[in-house]
């Protein structure tokens, strides 16, 4: 066997495994549509079409599902401010861990992933208690700051792989050539880090995005879109379920991807 | 997206958090209703003739719990009216204001003691009732056995339906919502024990109750193995993976009302001891920390109307439970559960088996126990003999714990209902 074939029969394999791994995530994803767009008894019905006949009649009903735009518009508005958050309070924390040595600094990174170890049933019933007290109850903030100590582990410990994988030569140089501290940082080390910073505020969207018991508990007239419908779905008749999906679905992939040159950075090849 | 984009951002998200929650209709909590069309009824038609409106927000039983448990506890709410299953409302009594109060007179005395319980004030206030049925696609009604007559099947008869449909099709066509949302554990305490053994708790590991699960043991053969998949059997139902099943009648209903002609409802079967059925109620109730209790109790008050016991029952097959005439233009669903359900309660072997009274919080691990010997001798194929035995062990320590006198099929007890 030459060199070529054997060159070609590795191109094919790869081949092969984009096109697979594009099918896995694509046809669930075409099949949800399909079906949100078909009338119920196309979607109950055999044999299946791979077209749908666009009967709006599950999509209409969620449009005019009292409570949706205003769940959706509170899911957006939680989710960019945990977002915000997050990476505010978790690059910090990523950048103290990968550039400091400092007493405790094992024990932190132990208690930055404690934060998932406790299951949000069990942490529910007390942050409901203490959010009624002080009137953090029902509100955006409020949930915005539970979702940012759900997601406070992931933007802390990737923003440290981050920063580690950024020498701090390039700091030092620029302390060298007049900068201070903060300088050197936003100058030298920021635009480097920023697209990562970007795909780890990404995921801190995603994960207040798809919480639901904390939002079912400490919100009424904010739900968010996911914790609104989720309980209501699992429950409801086929085609809403499917009509529901592609509402839950859509505005993620949407999000996703506007900001999909950011998500290619958690993977380390904005770096190079 | 640079360091000013997320600065305006933050800025943005700031401003929007400023706008605090506004309430002005009372806010009704509850467990039922909750797939999205229901909802939406329960919203436009039920609630909307209460003046000034009703803020009806279904939650699943997690939740609800929880937020009802953290208003008690901070001592002020924004819940007004509870609603749930009696299984739900149990475990909160001393969260409950006395609706005694309320003008209950049209209400069943039965109902109404079950809404007290265990203490001696009115807790919740009975809200709409259900049961359990059997349904069938017309195609499996040509594999009855001979002279089996639909209103007044026994179990072997359900066994002989379900073996001649499996081996006449190619494949077993009865569903059993064995599903994590399905209702199987009370299939077996309302249905299949009481049926065989007259009782749910005394008789738990007797001969009798070893008979009624090799019965249900047969009966799986031909039962779909997904069952162990399923929740709602109206699904299985409308794609005709099954052509006959068991289940509430809030989730056969969608078959019914999409497809009224090709479906049948028909009564549960029948065992030695007669024909055992399990009602289901749910209530009303209003918390100690209700923002307003003049206005919950109107809101209660009118949930007991006539008029909305109507519209409630047509918006979620859920039966009024007062005494009320009803019209003649019911959706499908209602139509067809309403004759079998008077099938099956008039049916002169009908043997009711009561919700769970009197366990409070234990309602859960109540039915866990059946759960658990369901799974243990059907799915597994553990010993039927020592399985009984063992959770019987359970479920006396269960009884003594919550103190839970016997009732219905259960005779009375003195105490703690006993497991013999």
């Amino acid at each position: 066997m030459s060199k070529t074939t054997v060159h070609h029969a590795g191109n094919r394999l790869f081949l092969a495994a984009v096109v697979l791994a594009c099918v896995w995530v694509l046809v669930p994803i075409y099949l949800l549509l399909i079906n949100a767009l078909s009338a119920p008894a196309e979607v109950t019905g055999f044999p299946k079409w791979f077209w749908p006949s666009f009967d709006l009649a599950s999509i209409r009903f969620f449009l005019g599902f009292k409570g949706v735009t205003a769940a959706l518009w509170s899911s957006v508005q939680v989710a960019v401010l945990t977002m915000v958050m997050a990476i505010g309070t978790g690059a910090p924390a990523g950048y103290a861990l990968a550039r400091f040595d400092f007493p405790g600094k094992q024990v932190f990174r132990f208690l930055v992933v404690m934060t998932r170890a406790f299951p949000l049933p069990l942490l529910a019933l007390p942050l409901a208690v203490l959010f009624i007290r002080v009137g953090l109850d029902d509100t955006v903030l409020g949930l915005a700051l539970v979702h940012t100590t759900l997601a406070l582990p992931f933007a802390v410990l990737i923003t440290y792989s981050l920063f580690s994988g950024i020498p701090y030569e390039l700091e030092e140089a620029a302390l060298t050539l007049g900068c201070n501290r903060v300088q050197a940082f936003f100058k030298v080390v920021m635009p480097l880090a920023a697209p990562g910073i970007a795909a780890s505020a990404v995921f801190a969207f995603v994960v207040s995005w798809n919480e639901v018991f904390a939002a079912a508990v400490l919100t009424i007239e904010h739900r968010t879109l996911t914790a609104f419908l989720l309980q209501s779905l699992d429950v409801s008749p086929l085609p809403l379920k499917f009509a529901g999906g592609a509402a839950l679905v859509v505005p993620a992939l949407v999000f996703i991807f506007a900001v999909r040159k950011y998500l290619f950075a958690m993977w380390g090849i904005a770096n190079r | 997206m640079t360091f000013d984009h997320i600065r305006s951002a933050a800025l943005a998200a700031a401003v929007l958090t400023m706008a605090g929650p506004a309430l002005a209709e009372p806010l009704f909590w509850s467990t039922q209703a909750k797939p999205v069309e229901e909802t939406q009824r329960m919203r436009e038609q039920v609630m909307a003739g209460f003046p000034g409106g009703v803020d009806y927000q279904p939650s699943d039983e997690g939740p609800w719990i929880t937020r009802i448990q953290a208003e008690a506890q901070a001592g002020s709410g924004t819940i007004a009216v509870l609603g749930g299953l009696h299984g739900d409302l149990s475990s909160l009594g001393a969260m409950l204001v006395d609706l005694s109060s309320i003008d209950t007179s049209a209400v069943g005395a039965a109902m109404l003691e079950l809404g007290q319980l265990g203490t001696g004030e009115q807790k919740y206030i009975p809200w709409m009732q259900a049961t359990y049925l059997m349904v069938a696609n017309k195609k499996a009604l040509p594999y009855l056995p001979a002279g089996a007559d639909l209103n007044a099947l026994t179990y072997d008869q359900m066994i002989a339906w379900t073996k001649a449909l499996a081996e006449g099709t190619g494949g077993p066509k009865f569903g059993f919502p064995a599903g994590p949302k399905g209702l199987k554990h009370r299939f077996f305490q309302g249905f299949l024990l009481p049926a065989y053994t007259g009782s749910t708790v005394t008789e738990f590991r007797s001969a009798e109750a070893e008979g009624a699960w090799n019965v249900f043991k047969e009966l799986w053969k031909y039962t779909n193995p997904a069952s162990t998949g399923y929740g709602f059997m109206q699904e299985q139902l409308l794609t005709d993976e099954v052509w006959v099943a068991f289940d509430h009648v809030a989730r056969i209903a969608d078959a019914f009302n999409q497809r009224p002609d090709d479906f049948v409802a028909f009564p549960a079967p029948a065992g030695p001891k007669g024909r055992a059925f399990m009602p289901v109620l749910a209530g009303i109730a209003v918390p100690t920390t209700a923002p307003d209790q003049a206005q919950s109790l109107a809101l209660i008050e009118y949930m007991l109307r006539p008029e909305t016991q109507i519209a409630t029952l047509r918006a979620t097959n859920f039966f009024p439970v007062i005494a009320t005439e009803i019209p003649a233009d019911m959706p499908p669903s209602v139509r067809a559960s309403a004759a079998a359900i008077a099938a099956m309660t008039g049916a002169p072997d009908a043997l009711p088996a009561l919700l769970p009274m009197g366990l409070g919080d234990k309602g859960g691990q109540f039915s866990q126990i059946y759960t658990d010997t369901f799974e243990r001798i059907v799915l597994n194929g553990q010993p039927v003999r020592a399985v009984l035995d063992e959770e019987a062990a359970v479920l006396r320590a269960l009884m003594v714990e919550a103190n839970a006198p016997c009732w219905a099929p259960d005779l009375a007890s003195d105490g703690p209902c006993p497991v013999k």
